[in-house]
C-alpha cells in the first residue's frame, strides 16, 4: 500500500481529515497505515538534493565522531549511557544513512528514524555547544524531521498538530469567533476586579500586539486574563488581533516546513495590519523561536526579523520592573528556595538568560534564589521539549527523559520553580505526576500579580464590606 | 421564574443531591435543565485527546467512542429523572472542569448553576464530585447565583419554606439580598435577615460584643427593611462568633432549608481562598442548599 487514509504524505489540510485522523484512538489504525506506507525514494532524494544546505553537509562530513558531544546530551546520561544515544551517533543512524545510500530506504529504517527523530533528540541545541566544529545535532534533526513528514512519516500527534494549523491556524481548533468571545468574556469576568480592564481586539497603531499559545484560550482563558492584567496596570496601549494570535507552531515539531511559513505569516500579516509597535509574546519558548528566531527566515524575510520588533514576555516584563511600571510590594517577595527553568528555546537560543535573571531579582527576597547547575544556556531540556511531552506513543522515552531534570531541581532543595515556557511548565508538571518530588510550579503572570503594587486609581471602587 | 438550569455533574453519588434539587427545580419552574459533565482533565500539553477522566483519573483517550459511553452512563445514573423531565439536554465537554461550567454558562446564558461540592485533598477527590477549589472559582466568577447541595440529605423535597440571608453588608451581598427575597416572594416563606460579628480574631469584653449586637440588628433593618417593599414574613437577627458556625447554627435553628449568601473573597489564588472561606464551610456544613450570588447580573 502506497498510502494509507490516516497515514499518507500528504498533510492535513482539511477538517474532515483532521477529525478522521483525531478519531483514531492513540493512532491505532495511523501508525498500522504507517508499516505498509511505502518510501517515495526518488522524491527523498531530490528533496535532499533540493534542501540540504552546505552546512549540514559540511557537518555531516566534518563529524569526527569524536564522541566529545556524548556528555553534552541529557538523553544520553538518561538512558544510562547507551551509545546509540551519542548525538553524533543518532545523526549518523538516521539523516547521516538516508543521504549515504542516496535516499534508497526503506519502510522499516524510515520508522526507526521517526523513533529517533522524535524520542531520542528533542532539539534542544545543547550538545552544538560543546562540539569542537560547532556541530548542532538539533538543526540537524530538526531537518531530518522535515524529510521524514515529507514521506509521511511523522508522529500521530504532531500530524493533527500540523493540520490544527493548517486548519485552524492554531494549534487547536479554536476559531476567530471562539478566540474574540474568549476575550471579551474574559475582560468581563474580571472587571469588577479590575475596574476598567478591556482586551482590545484589533486595535489599530497600539504600542504593544500581544500574541499567545493556543492553549490558552482553548483550556487555560485565566492565563489571558492575566496577561491583561498587566497591561492594564502597567497603563499599556495594547491589543490582540482577531487572526493571527495564534503564537505557537506545532509545524516546527512535526516538521512541516510548510506549515511553518504558514502559520508565522498569519502572525505577521496581523503585524502588518494593525500597525503596532512592537509584539509581545507570551510565556512559551517555542512559540517565541517560531515567530521570532526563525519565523523570519521561514516567511523568506531578508533582515531576518519579523515585521516589528518582538519581544518575549520576560523582556517585557523586565522592563516594567525595572522601570517601576509594575512595582513589587517588598513584603511579598518569594521567601523560600526558588530555582529557575531556562527555556532552551529563548535561553539558549536568544540569550534571554541575565533578564529573566533580572526578573528574579525583583521576585524573590536576596538569598532565596537558587541556581540549578548547569543553569542558563548549559541548562538541560526540560525532558518535554521537541513535542515530546505530547506524543503518546513515546511516553515511555519522555518519562525517562524527566529524570535529569527531576535531578537538577532536586539538587536545588526548592520546592518551587519558575518555568516561564508552556511546554517546560508541562514537563515539570507532569515529572511531580510521575515522580512526587513535592514540587510546585509556576508562570511568572500569576505570581507577578499575587506581589505587585496596584496603583489606588486601578482598585474597585466602593469597597464597603465589613462593618467596623 | 429560572428559565435555564445547569447542573454541573460527575454523575457520582457526590452529585446525587445536587441533581435532585435541580431536576425538582426544573420541574417546579418549568426550566430548562442542561445536564453538564466534563468528561476529563487535559493531560498532556497539546495532545489534548488526552484527558484524565473526572471520574477514575484513569488516562483515557477522548474520541466518540468515549464520549459516547459518558452520555450513556449519565444517562443511566439519571434515567428516572430524565423519564419525568422532557426538557433536559446533556452537554458534554473536556478540560478544566470550573472553566468549562463557566464557559457553558456563559454561552448557554443560564439562569442558575447547581453544583455538588467537595473539599478536601484526597486523591479520589473525583469521584466523589468537584473538589472545593472548583467551586471556589465558579461561585467567584460566575454571573448568575450558584447553588451547592453537599450532600444528598441537604437536597431539598419541595418547596422552600425558610430562607435566611446572611450579609456582610459587601457589595455582593446587596445581589445576593435581591436574589433572596425574589425567592422569599415567589416561595411565599419566611426568611431571616442575618449577621454573623466575627468574634475570632479580637478579644472583645461581653458589653462590646453586646452593644455591638444592638448596633448591627439596627443595620439590618436600616439597610434591608426599606427593600422589603410589601414583604412582611421576615426577621432581622445578629450572632456572634464564628461567621460560618454561626451561619450554619441559626440555618438548623430556624429549620432553613435554603442558605442564601454573597461569595465575595478577594483572594485571587482559589487554592489561597479555599480552606478559610465562610461559603466553602458553610455549604460544607449546612443541611440545606446553599446559594451563594457574587454578581448583580441574573438576579
Ligand atoms: S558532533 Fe562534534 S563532538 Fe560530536 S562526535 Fe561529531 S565532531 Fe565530535
Ligand atoms: S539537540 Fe539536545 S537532545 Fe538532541 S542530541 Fe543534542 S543535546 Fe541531545
Ligand atoms: S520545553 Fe523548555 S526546556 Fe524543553 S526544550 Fe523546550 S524550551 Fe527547552
Amino acid at each position: 500500500m502506497p498510502e494509507g487514509i490516516l497515514c499518507n504524505k500528504q498533510p492535513i489540510v482539511t477538517d474532515e481529515q483532521l477529525k478522521l485522523t483525531l478519531g483514531d484512538k492513540s493512532g491505532k489504525q495511523y501508525y498500522a497505515e504507517m508499516e505498509q506506507l511505502e518510501v517515495d525514494t526518488d522524491k527523498l532524494w531530490s528533496t535532499i538534493q533540493n534542501t540540504m544546505k552546505s552546512r549540514l553537509k559540511t557537518w555531516l562530513n566534518i563529524c569526527a565522531k569524536c564522541g566529545l558531544c556524548a556528555d553534552s546530551c541529557f538523553l544520553y546520561e538518561c538512558n544510562d549511557r547507551d551509545p546509540r544515544q551519542v548525538p553524533s551517533a543518532k545523526i549518523h543512524a538516521t539523516l547521516g544513512e538516508i543521504v549515504k545510500r542516496k535516499g534508497k530506504v526503506d519502510n522499516a529504517f524510515m520508522r526507526k528514524c521517526m523513533d529517533i527523530a522524535w524520542s531520542w533528540c528533542t532539539c534542544c541545541n545543547r550538545c552544538g555547544q560543546f562540539c569542537p566544529h560547532g556541530i548542532d545535532m538539533g538543526v540537524m534533526f530538526s531537518y531530518t524531521r522535515g524529510l521524514l513528514f515529507s514521506q509521511g512519516f511523522v508522529p500521530w500527534e504532531l500530524k493533527i498538530g500540523s493540520g490544527m494549523h493548517r486548519v485552524y491556524k492554531a494549534q487547536m481548533d479554536v476559531t476567530t469567533e471562539d478566540w474574540v468571545d474568549t476575550c471579551e468574556w474574559m475582560a468581563d469576568e474580571n472587571s469588577e476586579e479590575w475596574p476598567g480592564l478591556e482586551i482590545p481586539v484589533d486595535k489599530e497603531d497600539a504600542d504593544i500586539m500581544y500574541t499567545l499559545n493556543a492553549r490558552e484560550a482553548k483550556h487555560y482563558p485565566e492565563d489571558i486574563a492575566e496577561a491583561a492584567i498587566l497591561f492594564h496596570v502597567a497603563g499599556e496601549n495594547w491589543t490582540v488581533p482577531s487572526e493571527g494570535w495564534e503564537q505557537t507552531s506545532l509545524t516546527i515539531f512535526a516538521g512541516d516546513w510548510e506549515g511553518c511559513k504558514q502559520q508565522v505569516l498569519h502572525v505577521y500579516d496581523a503585524i502588518e495590519r494593525l500597525r503596532p509597535k512592537r509584539v509581545v509574546g507570551t510565556e512559551c519558548g517555542h512559540a517565541h523561536r517560531a515567530t521570532v528566531i526563525e519565523g523570519p527566515y521561514w516567511a523568506g524575510r531578508e533582515d531576518g526579523q519579523p515585521p516589528r520588533p518582538y519581544i518575549h514576555y520576560v523582556e517585557w516584563l523586565a522592563e516594567m520592573l525595572r522601570t517601576g511600571r509594575i512595582k513589587i510590594d517588598p513584603a511579598k517577595r518569594i521567601k523560600e528556595p526558588v530555582t529557575l527553568q531556562d527555556s532552551c528555546n529563548y535561553v539558549r537560543n536568544q540569550g534571554l538568560k541575565n533578564i529573566t535573571r533580572e526578573i528574579m531579582s525583583y521576585l524573590v527576597e536576596p538569598g532565596y534564589f537558587v541556581e540549578m547547575a548547569p543553569n542558563k544556556e548549559y541548562n538541560y531540556c526540560c525532558g518535554g521539549g521537541g513535542g515530546f511531552n505530547g506524543i503518546g506513543k513515546y511516553r515511555p522515552q519522555r518519562n525517562i527523559a524527566l529524570l535529569k531534570k527531576r535531578e537538577q531541581i532536586l539538587a536545588t532543595g526548592c520546592k518551587l520553580v519558575v518555568a516561564p515556557c508552556h511546554n517546560c511548565w508541562d514537563a515539570i508538571r507532569d515529572l511531580e505526576e510521575e515522580y512526587p518530588i513535592g514540587i510546585r510550579w509556576s508562570f511568572l503572570k500569576p505570581l507577578v500579580i499575587k506581589m505587585m503594587i496596584v496603583p489606588d486609581h486601578l482598585k474597585p471602587q466602593d469597597e464597603e464590606g465589613e462593618e467596623e | 421564574m429560572k428559565k435555564k438550569i445547569l447542573l454541573a455533574t460527575t454523575g457520582s453519588p457526590a452529585s446525587f443531591g445536587a441533581a435532585r434539587v435541580a431536576f425538582e427545580m426544573a420541574k417546579r419552574y418549568d426550566a430548562e435543565l442542561l445536564l453538564f459533565h466534563v468528561a476529563g482533565v487535559p493531560k498532556k500539553g497539546f495532545s489534548y485527546q488526552e484527558v484524565n477522566d473526572v471520574r477514575s483519573q484513569e488516562t483515557v483517550q477522548v474520541d466518540d467512542d468515549y464520549m459516547a459511553w459518558v452520555e450513556e452512563e449519565l444517562k443511566n445514573t439519571y434515567a428516572k429523572q430524565l423519564e419525568e423531565c422532557k426538557n433536559a439536554r446533556i452537554i458534554l465537554a473536556t478540560g478544566l472542569p470550573h472553566r468549562e461550567i463557566l464557559r457553558a454558562a456563559r454561552d448557554e446564558d443560564v439562569d442558575m448553576i447547581i453544583m455538588g461540592a467537595h473539599s478536601g485533598d484526597s486523591s479520589d477527590i473525583y469521584s466523589k464530585g468537584y473538589p472545593g477549589s472548583t467551586l471556589q472559582r465558579v461561585a467567584k466568577a460566575a454571573k448568575c447565583p450558584v447553588m451547592t447541595v453537599h450532600r444528598e440529605s441537604a437536597s431539598y423535597m419541595g418547596g422552600f419554606s425558610h430562607i435566611v440571608f446572611a450579609t456582610d453588608f459587601s457589595k455582593q451581598s446587596e445581589s445576593a439580598f435581591k436574589y433572596a427575597l425574589s425567592m422569599a416572594k415567589e416561595f411565599d416563606c419566611e426568611m431571616t435577615l442575618f449577621h454573623a460579628l466575627d468574634i475570632t480574631s479580637k478579644v472583645l469584653a461581653q458589653s462590646d460584643i453586646e452593644d455591638k449586637l444592638i448596633t448591627l440588628r439596627k443595620r439590618l433593618r436600616d439597610v434591608y427593611g426599606p427593600k422589603m417593599g410589601d414583604f412582611k414574613n421576615f426577621e432581622v437577627d445578629v450572632w456572634e462568633g464564628n461567621p460560618y458556625v454561626e451561619i450554619v447554627k441559626i440555618a438548623r435553628e430556624r429549620m432553613a432549608d435554603l442558605i442564601v449568601l454573597a461569595h465575595n473573597t478577594r483572594e485571587l489564588d482559589p487554592e489561597q481562598a479555599r480552606m478559610g472561606s465562610t461559603l466553602e464551610q458553610v455549604l460544607l456544613r449546612a443541611n440545606c442548599p446553599v446559594v451563594s450570588v457574587n454578581r448583580p447580573d441574573k438576579v
